[in-house]
């Protein structure tokens, strides 16, 4: 239960603190809509002819994410250690308990992301789905991974010395299978079908990112 | 007793080398002679396996036992690693040059290889970044044990997952049966014997020559 109240406790600061400057908000938000409009801006008026749309556009999709995710989320630890609150947060919560705030923010955050981006992105681009349902549980189930992810190497990278450079050299590793399973489930969404074959990995991948990182984020927190 | 293993290990793998070229025979439906790259690139491939996974158990130890030459041991391990990795990506290459007719085309086999890659490469990229010893050894253990829990994914679902591979069966198949000449296969076992005490020949004198140079580094700070 204190676990439980603590982890919600961290998820209550970074959204204050998040809502108070709205720096991770922003930053994703207008990197995701950039990015976008400059890929819909370079494939030109035509876009991606029809018969390459299913195959090209959610690579496109995902890669946007990744990025979007890549500038935004590494913010919540260097943050913590450059307004020196890390040390009291070691002290008022259990390691695990930060991760799982931690994790929850970003994932919050990602989702947050997606209902704006994707609307924009299958309105610009010009692309039907099949079947919608499938999308969004793909989306929600992509976001978890990436957050997970995201929130250990975030953690691994505030420190260390280059942590700009840092944090998408050690996570693109990491997220580059989640990144092609996602990219296999949404092709076949928009086509109109659901592998369940892939999204059981998918679910594996989530778990056993989560798993992990409930299990390593105590050693990386703790000096 | 060291000299006589050294010396038998020089034999074995020189038995390997001349029992892939002048005793094994040649595998059908392969172009010309282009099978027995087979004889170097499986056991370098498994090489490369057993280095990360060695690397990822001395991580374990080091964050439970906290001795530095644990994690000097798994820095070599991976150090080595990359290197069966980088000589089973080429000679894979090679042979799909021959086979396929293109040296790239991101069979399902190859981008789990370059992914692991991209991996340790990254691995090696962190203990730069770090600069206080303890932290580095700690942050690059964790990231080593994420390995271990991603790699079977690597290794085993993501080529799963794209059904059109054209890599040949793995010496054991999924019927759970071998395929293979009797004699190409005692060559390609003992090669994989070899290649693995090779391994762990280099990861001896790797680890020494590591331990030398911090000590080398630690007088001279002091003097």
């Amino acid at each position: 239960m204190i676990w439980l109240r603590q982890a919600l406790a961290v998820l209550a600061k970074d959204w204050r603190t998040e809502l108070r400057t709205r720096h991770a908000l922003h930053t994703i938000a207008l990197f995701a809509v950039t990015t976008l409009v400059t890929v819909s801006l370079a494939l030109g008026p035509a876009g991606v002819s029809s018969a390459e749309r299913t195959t090209t556009l959610p690579v496109i999709l995902w890669i946007i994410l990744l990025f979007a995710a890549a500038a935004g989320l590494p913010r919540s630890f260097v943050a913590e250690e450059e307004g020196h609150t890390a040390d009291a947060l070691r002290l008022s919560a259990l390691p695990s308990a930060i991760f799982a705030g931690k994790a929850a923010f970003s994932i919050g955050l990602l989702w947050g992301l997606e209902l704006l981006l994707t609307p924009l992105f299958l309105a610009m681009m010009d692309l039907p789905v099949g079947a919608p349902a499938a999308l969004v549980l793909i989306l929600l189930l992509g976001a978890l991974g990436l957050a997970v992810a995201s929130v250990l190497v975030a953690a691994m990278v505030a420190q260390a010395r280059s942590r700009g450079a840092l944090f998408p050299v050690l996570a693109f590793p990491l997220l580059l299978p989640l990144l092609m399973m996602a990219v296999e489930l949404t092709r076949g969404a928009v086509v109109g079908g659901l592998d369940l074959n892939v999204l059981q990995q998918l679910v594996l991948y989530d778990a056993s990112l989560t798993v992990g990182g409930l299990m390593l984020f105590p050693v990386i927190w703790n000096p | 007793m060291k000299t006589l293993l050294r010396w038998s290990l020089w034999l074995w793998i020189s038995l390997c080398i001349c029992g892939a070229f002048l005793y094994a025979p040649l595998a059908e439906g392969f172009v010309g002679q282009s099978s027995r790259i087979l004889f170097f690139h499986v056991p370098m491939a498994w090489g490369a396996f057993v280095a990360f996974i060695t690397a990822g158990v001395y991580a374990i130890l080091y964050l439970k036992r906290r001795r530095p030459e644990d994690d000097r041991r798994s820095e070599a391990a991976v150090q080595i690693g990359l290197l069966f990795c980088v000589l089973a990506t080429i000679t894979g290459a090679l042979w799909a040059r021959v086979m396929w007719g293109a040296y790239w085309n991101w069979d399902p086999r190859q981008a789990s290889i370059v992914i692991v890659l991209v991996f340790y490469a990254a691995y090696l990229v962190l203990r730069d970044a770090v600069e206080d010893p303890e932290t580095e050894a700690r942050l690059a253990s964790v990231y080593a044990v994420l390995g271990l829990i991603v790699a079977p994914f690597f290794f085993f679902v993501l080529p799963r997952i794209v059904q059109f591979t054209l890599h040949p069966d793995s010496v054991i198949n999924d019927r759970g049966s071998v395929d293979m000449e009797s004699r190409m296969l005692q060559v390609l076992l003992a090669g994989a014997i070899g290649f693995t005490a090779l391994f762990f020949w280099i990861l001896r004198l790797q680890t020494r020559l590591a331990a030398l140079e911090g000590r080398r580094r630690h007088r001279g700070l002091l003097s």
